[in-house]
């Protein structure tokens, strides 16, 4: 699949750096429109801190609702970055050079975003700084180790971090090619920024090492992020549909088939804006199709566990919750929607090998993921709590408000700004994997046939 | 004289391989000279010393760090102040682990971190003999001269082996 | 000077490893014949069990572990084979013989799996349904289901063999003799190397590969469903089938390595089966040992934290109950030793520690299924099974194994072992093709002034 595309690094350095080197036309009309409802999104969460809480359509029992199925959402986004990155990266998967720092950043700005939400879901965020940070001598209170709503920010914050320092490590060589082509306040920030990498066999040596050593060691931290995410529902015996084993891998690999849809969606999006035709090729989408028919399998698997035996044990409470999920109105539409959109539609284009390579399919297919991925995490936790106390006085179904909404489309608008941003000052594409894979790949003649080459050194 | 460095700009991996070796002939030790690339080559292509590192300390010692840290915080904050919740115990260790390990995990991420740069001698803002085409797919041969008839060496090595350019510094 | 010529090299490859089915040397002779007695009297163990009756369900505890044990080690090797052929891994190829032959074991497995099917109560006890993943469905479903998917995996594992093997057979009957000429004329059906041929062989060992996967994830769903999880009351897990599927996987590979280093060993596979083939498993292994860790303690940190009644039968019972010891050794021997060893990068370069490694995994996965289907089998009654979870005063004593559990267990482990070398005569431990396109498409050549690994990626 593997179709090699002879470039040199000034032609690589050009049509890669186009972008930071110079501002697209196409730029500054985005940013405007997406800068719009960035400012409007945070004067409605300001007005929402203002007024109260009560602007939201969340009351008894229904106390979390949009703000934490998005939050779940951004979180779940955030392990692209990892899949791609540091699994496709051990694995020395060669298709993997064009979308890492796509899929990094993503994963950062995406836990930026997602990190908002328990936040202002608070109401009053200002007095969390003593609930999370172990400070002493408030009340004698101390944060509760105990409780998963303490280990997601630790957990969180752990894989922003390592996240963040991934991305910066790996995008030294490519400040230095930036110093090298800048002047003025760029060339000071990139200077800066490079720390004075030169490309020395040490420093390239380092690099490589680095790069495997921090996807091993960050791994284990994607894993258990989403896992302790998934920990602050299944273990309330007290909420249907929660208290479930398989939450933990659940969640992960419903994680991954949506954050890596995401990097597809991102993928042909810096296709067209940037015209990398040469570096995001047919045969890329066509390789994460696969893998995502692998794992979207995998995930229907788990959703079909987890019905299963949700309603095993023959418990009325379970019983009636799943019943109201699969054949209640609007839950049943919403159900039908969130399995054609994450996996049938989807997955029954990706099965055809001229689907996968086309990039328009592709891209709507994608969103389509993440459309049913959203819905799943809707799914799991509205209904539960709208039936959480059979008995209670107030059992209203749970309708977000317009504030709820807005906020929603603000983090898209939110992502898709920092992601830009980003953009326009350092390359999405790392020059020096690129740059990489012309040195490490080649072509030989086996008879009359041209076959690719990797070159591989000894462990 | 003062230190001094010289640069050689090459096209080629092979030429660039042919003016180290040429160093060596004359007599410079691998510690003076170095190549810089634009892209990482496999290690040794250019008859270089390849270079040791003790990158894998620095998790394992961050690793050590953050786990003894988290225990302390979980453990003293706990016993200072009891607070019974779901009549589990103050001291469950189920529930600490978690904290426990994403504080390993990220003790030893930063580490590892700094050991990259540390390991890679950075920062170093003063980078010495350097052309900005190095990143555009020239290679280029560093020497570090103590006297001049060092230099006028390394320049002859470099011109002999078809050097585009040669820079001092 | 006369260099080797590629010819040269394929038929050396293809005379030295054909030679190796028709040479047993002489500790393999001895081992077979030792091998042969302990399978007669496993057969004669499993004669009396079954002469004994069905009725006491205590009794066949170790028999249903022993089963377990069979089905997901010998179960889940071929996918060492399977997964990374798929994924176009070159590393995998002086293998995937030795993995795929232990689907010969797939025929002990399905047989010596019909007296425990015979055992399994129906689903109707008492005139009440009990709980199981089957609802509604008729008496003997799991029993039906069960039989005819671990005879379809076996079926399926022997096609994958047999249509991986095909190039072999057709390379014995240009160059055996006997009953191997004959047989290899016989089996491999005209083979000759045409385009065409080639091209449905590899397509036809991708979607038998696949097919085995998913039919191995569903054999594992039901075994570990119906023959362990719903014979015990108020025991609802979701993830332990994944759970069961993963340490099956842990098993497979730790069963490859031994078995790779006794290729090596008895076998003369020192040329063909080298280091890289040891340090890509082992990193498999490694994540197979971690992810123990993490299917158990997503479980257990759910049952602990919900504290209802069955919850917490399910801690009493499994984890820290009669058969702490027996779990306290899974522990070690599944997770924390390997982990520890396997962790450090000289550890996974030497052969004769991962082959220890692998001896430790082994027993802690028996060690693990005697926990589980031991106190399953002896925990269920016609009346305490419809209970909402287990009363105390009903948990099991611990039952060490009977003479005939150990004689049964001895004896079906042998004749695996026996059918396994058997099967060495006829198949070479490793592939002759696989070897011919490694030759074809790896070579060490020079780059500039080091030497690295080309591997040709056609595909």
């Amino acid at each position: 699949m593997q179709q090699r595309r002879k470039l040199d690094q000034k032609q690589i350095n050009q049509e890669l750096l186009s972008g930071n080197l110079k501002t697209p036309k196409w730029y500054i009309p985005t940013m405007i429109f997406l800068g719009f409802f960035v400012v409007t999104g945070f004067a409605t969460i300001l007005y929402m801190f203002n007024t109260g809480l009560g602007v939201t359509g969340l009351g008894r029992p229904v106390y979390w609702g949009l703000f934490i199925t998005t939050f779940v959402f951004w979180v779940g986004i955030s392990h692209a970055g990892i899949m791609i990155s540091a699994i496709l990266r051990l694995t020395q998967a060669e298709w993997r050079r064009p979308v890492t720092r796509a899929a990094e950043l993503l994963t950062v700005f995406s836990l930026l975003t997602a990190l908002f939400f328990p936040l202002m879901h608070a109401g009053r965020p200002w007095r969390i700084a003593y609930w999370l940070l172990p400070y002493d001598f408030s009340r004698g209170i101390w944060p509760n180790i105990r409780s998963p709503l303490f280990w997601d920010p630790i957990a969180i914050g752990t894989y922003l971090t390592g996240s963040t320092l991934f991305l910066y490590v790996a995008l030294i060589p490519d400040l230095a090619v930036l110093r090298d082509r800048t002047t003025g306040w760029q060339k000071v920030m990139y200077t800066v920024l490079a720390l004075g990498w030169r490309g020395n066999p040490r420093q390239w040596l380092l690099q490589t090492v680095a790069g495997i050593l921090l996807s091993a060691l960050m791994l284990p931290i994607f894993v258990s992020v989403h896992s302790i995410v998934s920990w602050d529902f299944a273990i309330t015996p007290s909420v249907e549909g929660w208290h479930s084993t398989i939450f933990a891998p659940y969640f992960v690999i419903g994680a991954v088939h949506s954050g890596v849809s995401a990097v597809v969606t991102m993928m042909a999006l810096m296709r067209w804006l940037w015209k990398w035709n040469n570096h995001i090729r047919p045969e890329h989408f066509d390789a994460l199709a696969r893998l995502l028919i692998v794992v979207a399998t995998a995930w229907l698997g788990c959703t079909f566990l987890e019905l299963i035996f949700s309603v095993y044990g023959r418990e009325a409470p379970e019983i009636a919750l799943r019943e109201m999920q699969i054949f209640t109105w609007p839950w049943n539409l919403l159900f039908i929607i969130f399995l054609f959109t994450g996996y049938i539609i989807p997955v029954g284009f990706w099965i055809f090998k001229k689907a996968r390579n086309n990039i328009v399919i592709m891209f709507w297919t994608s969103i389509l993921v993440n459309v049913g991925m959203w819905l799943e995490r809707f799914l799991i936790v509205v209904p539960g709590l709208a039936r959480k106390q059979p008995f209670t006085f107030t059992w209203e179904a749970y309708t977000p408000s317009l504030v709820e909404w807005y906020i929603m489309i603000w983090s898209f608008a939110w992502v898709s700004f920092l992601m830009l941003l980003f953009a326009r000052f350092f390359p999405l594409i790392p020059l020096f994997e690129t740059k990489e894979s012309q040195v490490f790949t080649s072509e030989t003649k086996i008879g009359r046939a041209t076959v690719p080459v990797i070159y591989r050194e000894d462990d | 004289m003062s230190k001094k460095s010289i640069l050689g700009l090459f096209d080629t991996p092979d030429q660039g391989a042919d003016a180290l070796d040429g160093l060596h002939n004359a007599g410079f030790e691998s510690h003076e000279c170095d190549v810089l690339t634009g892209t990482p080559y496999p290690e040794g292509t250019f008859g270089e010393h390849v270079p040791q590192h003790r990158l894998f300390r620095f998790p394992l010692f961050g690793a050590i760090v953050g786990l003894t840290l988290s225990i302390f915080l979980t453990t003293a904050t706990q016993i200072a102040y009891p607070l019974v919740t779901g009549g589990k115990p103050i001291l469950s260790i189920f529930a600490m682990l978690i904290i426990m390990y994403e504080m390993t995990m990220l003790s030893a991420v930063v580490t590892t971190v700094v050991g990259i740069i540390f390991e890679s001698r950075l920062p170093k803002f003063n980078i010495g003999a350097y052309d900005t085409r190095i990143t555009e797919g020239l290679i280029g041969v560093v020497v570090n001269c103590k006297e001049e008839e060092d230099l006028s060496k390394a320049k002859k090595v470099f011109s002999d082996c078809g050097a585009l350019e040669t820079k001092e510094a | 000077m006369v260099t080797e010529t590629n010819n040269t090299k394929y038929s050396k490859s293809t005379r030295e490893l054909i030679t190796t089915t028709t040479i047993a040397p002489k500790k393999v002779t001895l081992i077979v014949m030792i091998l042969s007695v302990l399978s007669i009297l496993g057969i004669i163990g499993i004669v009396l069990k079954i002469l004994n009756g069905f009725e006491d369900k205590s009794a066949w505890g170790y028999y249903a572990a022993t089963i377990s044990f069979l089905l997901t080690t010998a179960g889940a090797a071929p996918m060492v084979a399977i997964a990374p052929t798929i994924a176009k891994a070159d590393w995998v190829r002086p293998i995937t013989r030795i993995a795929s032959l232990f689907s010969v074991v797939g025929i002990v497995t399905a047989i010596a799996s019909i007296p425990l099917i015979f055992a399994l109560p129906p689903l109707i006890v008492d005139e009440t349904r009990r709980r199981s993943i089957w609802f509604e469905a008729t008496n003997y479903s799991p029993h039906v289901w069960f039989a005819l998917s671990i005879f379809g995996l076996t079926l399926c594992g022997l096609g994958l063999l047999y249509s991986s093997s095909i190039p072999d057979l057709a390379a014995m009957r240009d160059h055996g003799t006997g009953w191997r000429k004959r047989l290899g004329k016989s089996l491999s059906r005209g083979f000759i190397g045409t385009d065409r041929q080639w091209k449905s062989l590899k397509m036809r060992i991708g979607m038998m590969g696949t097919f085995y996967f998913l039919l191995l994830m569903f054999v594992n769903f039901l075994f570990s469903v119906d023959f362990a999880l719903s014979l015990v009351a108020g025991w609802k897990d979701a993830i332990f089938p994944m759970y069961h599927a993963m340490t099956s996987l842990q098993s497979g590979i730790a069963i490859c390595i031994l078995t790779m280093f006794f290729a090596r060993k008895y076998w003369g596979m020192e040329n063909y089966i080298k280091i890289p083939q040891f340090w890509a498993l082992s990193k498999l292994q490694l994540a197979t040992t971690v992810l123990w860790f993490y299917f158990f303690y997503s479980a257990f940190i759910v049952f602990w934290y919900g504290r209802s009644a069955s919850d917490q039968m399910v801690i009493n019972l499994l984890i820290i109950g009669p058969y702490l010891p027996v779990f306290l050794g899974a522990f070690f021997l599944e997770f924390f030793v390997p982990w520890w060893i396997l962790v450090w990068n000289p550890v996974r370069k030497s052969i004769p520690a991962l082959a220890i490694v692998a001896c430790l995994v082994l027993i802690g996965v028996l060690l693990d299924r005697i926990r589980i289907f031991v106190i399953s089998w002896s925990t269920y009654s016609n009346e305490v099974i419809h209970k909402k979870f287990v009363p105390e005063e009903n948990f099991p004593q611990f039952m060490a194994p009977s003479v005939a559990d150990i004689i049964v267990f001895i004896g079906l482990v042998s004749l695996s072992a026996l059918i396994f070398i058997l099967s060495t005569r006829i198949l070479p431990l490793v592939s002759v093709w696989e070897t011919h396109q490694s030759l074809l498409l790896t070579k060490v050549v020079k780059y500039v002034r080091t030497h690295v690994t080309a591997i040709g990626k056609p595909d």
